[in-house]
């Protein structure tokens, strides 16, 4: 570092005094500097020479914030006009103001002012005071302290002490004023280690080795009973807890090892130093340190905090002060008429110094002249209701610090906070004050959002979770679904919170939510943490009640082996197990405890919130999207061309190296660029394959697949073919992993699902109707049939569709034959499932990013898997059962199902069952209707009932069988156009 | 480069590894500690020793440590290994007392 560069880093260190543009001041402080005798012209001079000095400073430390190029939000009161009458309402607007902007005085870079600013922006209601506290923070404020009141976890603390990382690299020290004495805060005793901590070290190394001495850690366990516990506190159990948690010095590890907080030991009050320096003092003994050079062990009076932070020119944070030991902030008085101004001199003495010989300072002078820039005091407070050991400040304290009070955080501050917590950025409040733009132009205000994360991660050191990543990138669905939290969240902090329970419309609950439970289970911010936090990582998910799985209770003492690792992006079903947490954490804090109606109350809104699916009344699904979904994002949904091709490269790089041996490249480049990849997206994303029919699958030929990766394919369709079935078609038909992998590409896997839907069987059937009925169809009686042919066609206004195409496979000895690919959709919920056979392991978790479910059809528990993914596809269709139905009825369509080869290939039914109910059925007149009539002919006949034959025939069992034949084959075949 | 291989400069391999240990920590989701700082836990393996010899990453193993890491205002990424006098109780205090931002990386046993 050179030398210029650490003086400005150490620019705080300014005297307060040389920093004030003001030529009024600087002229006082010429004459005094001068002394009386100087002549006006000296006085002239030095003011003159002072003054540039101010500014020049001035320059180097201030950043300003909230201009007109960069606006900053602000919140605030506003008179408005309506009616012709004025009302006074609350706000969100910006400060943009070039002549007088808000000035944060730093030593930090612009742009890391400006991440911290908006990235760790407090929430609008705290606005107003954190504008408050930057201008106490200016130099020519002589108060330099900001006390804030409000409820636990509000952000008191965290919001003065980023004032403070805003305008250092140093950290904020924030002191825990909770059961303390005040007066530490001037002097406090102190164990002297000496330099190194050589004592601490040594004892540490024997605890982390376990050579400790039994008896030493006896004594270690005694460093938490080293003050007496006060006598108001004694007897209050609430109190007795607080204070307990507080004096903690010695935690444990996992495995009993005790853990020694030495900074905490080291400074406090005379009755806890003089009891460590005797433990110490026997454990250093015992152990043979005192013998050892360096351990030496002493203790003394010091500065404490406040005079500390003054005399370094540092910002901290008293915490927690109303929590503080009741008439120890007596001697502060001074001190405090000092800080915010109304004295510019204040002398403290030491009550330490040469009780029991301990030395140390005797006093400390505040004066207004030694204040540095970088000083400044935020003091906390919890309001008063919030338990016994916090209490009432006296009158004098309340008119000196002049404590602000938290507003109630509105629904606004709860998706600030959630926004915030989620992608890092407090993405609703700058969508609420830049909207505008941001609709005009969303792509750059989404790039802006990352630019301000980018630059705070710089600060953190490390990149940008991808989680957060994608979240920005989809910022319109994080606005809508914290939007929805942000309503559900406050619901619940009101349901909550016992006093308000009256005035917030939750009278009915009173019964249920009392002081207690509020005070345990009531619902601030600090929960959101605690439910993303258990929400990120990707669990074992639990099943649907109804999910089929077998248990190999033959070999269940056997450790099983597992199947190879499918990687999850995080960020595919981050909105599931976010509503999963809240499902869960709804039902623990309310019915599991006895709270009916609590626990009713808050499902419903969960429900109106729109966590879940949402689902009109009349049974339609709703075009708003739910909080899941919303969430559930991947880079399919990236609208950023290049981040789907690097997404694609990866997916279409290991596919190849996969299944072609031949290929051992490792460098992904060498098999092909992002750039080309991109440029063929590009192309297939410009094609309207809806239209067009035309598909796409990877190039294998080695020789173009880095100049050309895609090549076309088409659907051969024999529902065409309408001839006396002589003609002879030839065809190529594609390799079931070559469109499987296609499926799991961006851009292409689902340009691909638009391509394969047709209307040629209702064509067909036209044709026949037309030739049997001259008369015309009867629309009517169709109806329930038109729909499931809808259903076929991807036209139905269900979302609902499914088609089955065939494709080659070659099986395990190397047996090459051509098979169905089922393929069900949900194009209303974004969901599809392929069942087909074994893909390789590479495209399982592309498939999971596309929000395509594959199922193996012969994977031992792939009818569960189908089941569970139906039951997902039709959620939120007027009746999930009658969904199922249609879709197994469309499935007919294209397959031919011979329902008694079927049930007898299952054991449903026996050979001679079957046969009788043939003999029933009489000859061919039955043709066209024979599954239906079978059917009906073997539960009369009393082979099966109703339900088992619904149950033996659900799609997820036809979908399963690879028995069941094509009436009409739609073969993917390769076509003659020019390869992408 | 050469056509016989390619030869990375020194290190590079060994900073590409702990990047890539850091993202994949940061995938697993993490325990928000106060005033910004994030606790990443990382299974023993590969993963956890990349990140331990990272020359960018301040390896802790006492409090004692930990308190003299918060105060530097070059140590970003820390990581605290397996066997670390600590708890993360420990941790959230320590962060909740030296409101400045830091990483963790907290090396867990293997599952």
């Amino acid at each position: 570092m050179t030398k210029k560069m650490e003086q400005e880093t150490h620019l705080l260190k300014t005297k307060i005094k040389d920093l004030i543009v003001d030529e009024g001041f600087q002229k006082k402080q010429a004459r005094l500097s001068l002394g009386s005798d100087a002549t006006e012209a000296s006085v002239a001079k030095e003011t003159e020479r002072r003054m540039k000095q101010a500014r020049e400073l001035s320059a180097k430390l201030v950043r300003p914030l909230g201009t007109s190029s960069r606006p900053y939000p602000m919140w605030g009161s506003q008179r408005s006009d309506y009616n012709g009458q004025s009302h006074l309402e609350q706000v969100l607007s910006i400060i943009a103001d070039d002549s007088n902007p808000m000035k944060v005085y730093s030593e930090r870079p612009f742009v890391e002012v400006i991440a911290m600013a908006y990235c760790d922006m407090p929430v609008p209601s705290m606005l107003p005071l954190f504008f408050d506290g930057l201008e106490r923070r200016k130099p020519e404020s002589t108060n330099r302290t900001q006390m804030m009141i409000g409820d636990p976890g509000a952000g008191k603390s965290f919001m003065g002490a980023l004032q403070g990382r805003m305008r250092s690299t140093q950290p904020v020290e924030v002191f825990d004023c909770g059961g303390k004495n005040m007066n530490e805060l001037l002097f406090e005793m102190v164990l002297d280690f000496g330099a190194g901590d050589a004592l601490p070290d040594a004892i540490d190394k024997r605890l982390k080795t376990g050579t400790l001495k039994d008896i030493s850690l006896g004594y270690i366990s005694q460093l938490n009973d080293l003050e007496k516990m006060p006598e108001d506190v004694a007897g209050k159990p609430e109190a007795q807890e607080e204070w307990n948690k507080k004096r903690i010095i010695v935690t444990y590890t996992d495995n009993g090892t005790p853990v020694i907080d030495w900074k905490k030991l080291g400074t406090g009050t005379k009755e806890k130093i003089d009891n460590a320096f005797e433990i110490l003092k026997k454990i250093s003994n015992i152990e043979g340190l005192d013998k050892a050079g360096g351990n030496m062990l002493g203790m003394n009076s010091q500065y404490g905090p406040l005079i500390r932070w003054f005399m370094e020119g540092r910002e901290g944070v008293l915490d927690e002060y109303n929590k503080s030991k009741e008439g120890s902030d007596n001697g502060l008085q001074t001190v405090w008429q000092f800080l915010n101004g109304e004295t510019n001199e204040c002398t403290v003495e030491n009550p330490l110094k040469n009780k029991d010989l301990t030395n140390g300072p005797s006093s400390f002078t505040f004066r207004r002249e030694d204040m540095q820039a970088g000083f400044f005091v935020t003091l906390t407070g919890n309001k008063t209701e919030d338990g016994l050991t916090t209490r009432s400040l006296n009158k004098s304290v309340y008119s000196r610090l002049s404590p602000q009070t938290l507003p109630d955080p509105t629904e606004a501050d709860w998706q600030h906070r959630i926004c915030q917590m989620m992608c890092g950025v407090p993405v609703s409040t700058l969508y609420s004050v830049f909207r505008e733009q941001a609709d005009e132009n969303p792509k750059e205000f989404g790039q802006w959002l990352m630019q301000l994360r980018k630059a705070k991660a710089e600060l953190e050191g490390v990149p940008v979770p991808e989680l957060q990543e994608t979240l920005l990138e989809n910022w319109r669905s994080v606005v809508n679904s914290t939007r929805k939290l942000a309503r559900f969240y406050s619901e619940w902090s009101e349901m909550t919170n016992a006093d308000n329970l009256m005035t917030t419309g939750n009278t009915d609950l009173i019964e249920e939510v009392d002081e207690e439970y509020a005070k345990k289970e009531g619902i601030d911010f600090r929960k959101i943490k605690q439910h993303l936090e258990a929400a990120l990582p990707i669990r074992p998910h639990m099943l649907p009640e109804d999910a089929e799985v077998k248990a190999d209770f033959k070999n269940f003492m056997k450790q099983p082996e597992l199947a190879e690792k499918e990687y999850e992006n995080p960020s595919v079903a981050f909105g599931t197990r976010l509503v999963d947490v809240l499902d869960r954490m709804v039902f623990e804090k309310s019915e599991a405890i006895g709270k009916h109606k609590l626990y009713e109350k808050l499902k419903a809104s969960m429900d109106n919130a729109g966590l879940r699916d949402i689902v009109l009344q009349d049974g339609a699904h709703s075009f708003q999207r739910s909080v899941e979904e919303d969430l559930n994002v991947s880079v399919f949904d990236s609208s950023d061309m290049g981040k789907q091709a690097a997404a694609a490269r990866k997916v279409f790089c290991e596919y190849i190296r996969q299944v072609d041996p031949q290929i051992v490249e490792a460098d992904d480049d060498k098999i092909i660029t992002i750039a080309r990849l991109k440029k063929s997206l590009q192309a297939v994303a410009e094609k309207d394959t809806a239209k067009t029919k035309e598909l796409f699958i990877v190039n294998r030929d080695h020789e173009t697949l880095g100049t050309f990766p895609l090549e076309s394919v088409r659907i051969e369709d024999i529902a065409l073919y309408t001839g006396d079935g002589t003609e002879e078609i030839e065809l190529s038909v594609v390799n079931h992993e070559d469109f499987m992998a296609a499926l799991a590409l961006p851009t292409v896997g689902a340009k691909n699902l638009e391509g394969i839907w047709d209307t040629n069987i209702r064509m067909r059937d036209e044709q026949i109707e037309k030739e049997n009925n001259a008369g015309g169809i009867d629309a009517e009686k169709n109806a329930t049939a038109d729909e499931i042919l809808r259903i076929t066609e991807n036209r139905s206004e269900l979302g609902l569709a499914t088609t089955t195409l065939r494709v080659m496979f070659k099986d395990a000895a190397g047996e090459a034959s051509d098979v169905s690919v089922h393929v069900v959709m949900n194009k209303n919920r974004k969901k599809t499932l392929v069942v087909g056979e074994k893909v390789p392991t590479k495209l399982l978790s592309a498939f999971k990013e596309a929000g395509i479910i594959h199922v193996d059809r012969h994977a031992p528990n792939a009818k569960a898997k189908i089941e569970a993914a139906l039951n997902d596809l039709t959620r939120g269709t007027r009746n999930q059962e009658i969904s199922k139905r249609y879709l197994a009825d469309a499935f007919k369509f294209r397959n031919e199902l011979d329902l008694g080869e079927f049930l007898l290939d299952k054991k449903v039914i026996s050979s001679a069952q079957l046969k009788a109910a043939r003999d029933e059925l009489n000859g061919p007149a039955y043709k066209d209707k024979a599954n239906e009539k079978l059917g009906e002919i073997l539960i009369k006949q009393g082979a099966l009932t109703a339900a088992q034959l619904a149950d033996k025939t659900k799609l997820s069992e036809l979908l399963v069988d690879d028995k069941i034949g094509m009436l009409f084959e739609k073969y993917v075949v390769k076509d003659s156009r020019p390869k992408l | 480069m050469t056509d016989q291989g390619y030869s990375p400069p020194p290190g590079l391999l060994e900073k590409t590894a702990s990047v890539a240990a850091q993202q994949n920590a940061m995938e697993r989701g993490c325990k928000f500690l106060p005033h910004g700082c994030r606790l990443f836990p990382v299974e023993q393996g590969w993963e956890s020793k990349s990140i331990a010899n990272d020359e960018n990453v301040s390896v802790v193993s006492t409090l004692l440590q930990l308190e003299e890491v918060m105060k530097n205002a070059g140590s970003k990424l820390v990581f605290i290994p397996l066997d670390a006098l600590m708890t993360d109780a420990d941790i959230e205090k320590i962060c909740q007392r030296n409101a400045t931002v830091r990483t963790f990386f907290k090396e867990t046993k293997k599952t």
